[in-house]
């Protein structure tokens, strides 16, 4: 690769290195992780930067954003395969989000949760829809196209999403 | 509780995504169902909730600095890697890496001496805005803070509309130089994205229609009125950035003249 090929991917990419780390920082929840995640997404951006040049239409930004989302959930299954099994276990993971669970009366009972402790609590799935679009402001076409779903899916996961997220609120406010 | 079924297209009417027939129907709807005008309520205040206490993060100066070095560690191995590196060469692999990002910078240079191009300068522009600092001169949301502001600054008013009733607000200006002039840089926002569009005047030339370019993910659309020259360049997606462009040229050419501005109506 040419510097000059160096310059534009910079030039193109680096621009949008806050908003990969805000995703990269909500994905893996802390500091140290998500730093590893966005060097490595921009190392795979490089190499798939000739892929990316010719498409018309997509944002710089979706772009990196899927390779960063991409690489976090990789990383996760790789580090940590038992604590990826447990989040995204499927009675759990509804029970983030649907109040007649059992599980849900357990966490409401677990005092008050701050919004961002919410945030972080949602099984992932849910917390990307959110980030992706309160945080990094993307239309649900490009979440559609970062997370790899559907956009009717995209619009079924941000409702669940903030409903869990409204509970919390009411109960930091209430309790 | 709201009607099942319910909600997550009231989610979608509230991001702006619901097609407009289906969103006149939900508005009917809001009128005459106080559990779902309680609804887009509550998900009003979560909005501003997130907004205010869950914060988006920065990326440190370490992490841009690591990154950019194991970015040029990858590209000379890939430079390396593109000579073959046999046994035979691979005492020249680091000269040859070295050669080709000499060669690569020197070319780049050449190219910079042959004049950018306007479309260059205009991308270069906005991307060099997007770095911390760099956005506005005058951040405001106020038109008639950002007009005057140019006062004195260049040798023309530049026309300043503040869209935001159509989702397109002002942020501020800035002046900036391009193309071998000082110029007017108007900042709008679109959700997370920035909106740079350049002005200047033009000069007695013909008038273009809008003229469309993608360079590096970003989008780029160009063209003249009797009285300016315009640039707009966003990584908005290009059917917004053309709907944003549309209210521009429909603000400016009811602005600039009295039978303009009665054609328009």
């Amino acid at each position: 690769m040419e510097s000059s090929e160096l310059a534009r991917f910079e030039a193109v990419v680096l621009p949008h290195l806050d908003a990969a780390y805000t995703l990269a920082r909500y994905l893996t929840r802390n500091a140290h992780d998500a730093e590893d995640v966005v060097q490595d997404a921009c190392l795979r951006a490089l190499k798939y930067f000739d892929g990316f040049r010719g498409e018309e239409g997509t944002s710089a930004r979706a772009w990196l954003l899927t390779i960063v989302r991409n690489t976090a959930f990789g990383s996760r299954r790789r580090q940590r395969p038992d604590a990826v099994m447990l989040e995204f276990d499927e009675a759990q993971h509804s029970g983030a989000v649907a109040d007649e669970h059992p599980e849900a009366a357990l966490l409401r009972s677990a005092a008050k949760e701050s919004l961002g402790r919410a945030l972080d609590r949602l099984a992932p799935e849910f917390r990307e829809v959110i980030v992706l679009r309160e945080l990094e402001g993307l239309s649900y076409k490009e979440i559609s196209d970062v997370a790899g779903v559907p956009v009717g899916t995209v619009m079924s996961r941000l409702s669940r999403a903030r409903t869990r997220l409204q509970q919390a609120l009411r109960e930091e406010e209430g309790g | 509780m709201t009607h099942p079924g319910f909600e997550a297209q009231l989610d979608a009417y509230l991001d702006g995504e619901l097609a407009t027939i289906d969103a006149r129907q939900l508005e009917a709807h809001l009128a005459q169902c106080p559990e779902c005008a309680r609804f887009r309520q509550e998900r009003l205040e979560l909005r501003a909730a997130i907004k205010a206490r869950v914060p988006a993060f920065q990326a440190s100066d370490a992490l841009r600095e690591r990154v950019q070095t194991a970015l040029r560690g990858a590209s000379r191995v890939r430079a390396t890697g593109r000579f073959g590196a046999p046994v035979v060469w691979r005492s020249l692999a680091l000269a040859a890496s070295l050669a080709v990002v000499a060669l690569g910078s020197w070319r780049l240079a050449l190219q910079r001496a042959a004049g950018e191009t306007l479309a260059d300068a205009v991308l270069t522009s906005h991307i060099r805005s997007l770095m911390p600092g760099h956005l506005t001169d005058v951040p405001s949301s106020d038109q008639h803070t950002v007009k005057p502001w140019f006062n004195g600054k260049l040798d023309f008013s530049p026309p300043v509309f503040d869209f935001a009733g159509r989702g397109y607000p002002l942020i501020g200006g800035r002046l900036d130089y391009v193309g071998g002039r000082s110029v007017a840089a108007l900042v709008y926002g679109r959700r997370q994205h920035l909106i740079n569009v350049l002005l200047w005047p033009t000069g007695r030339g013909p008038t273009f229609a809008p003229a469309t370019e993608t360079r590096q993910g970003y989008h780029l659309l160009h063209w003249t009125t009797p009285d300016y020259t315009y640039w707009v360049v966003s990584d908005l997606g290009l059917v917004e950035l053309q709907d944003f462009a549309q209210l521009l040229r429909q603000a400016d050419s009811a602005a600039s003249g009295p039978a303009a501005a009665r054609g328009l109506r």
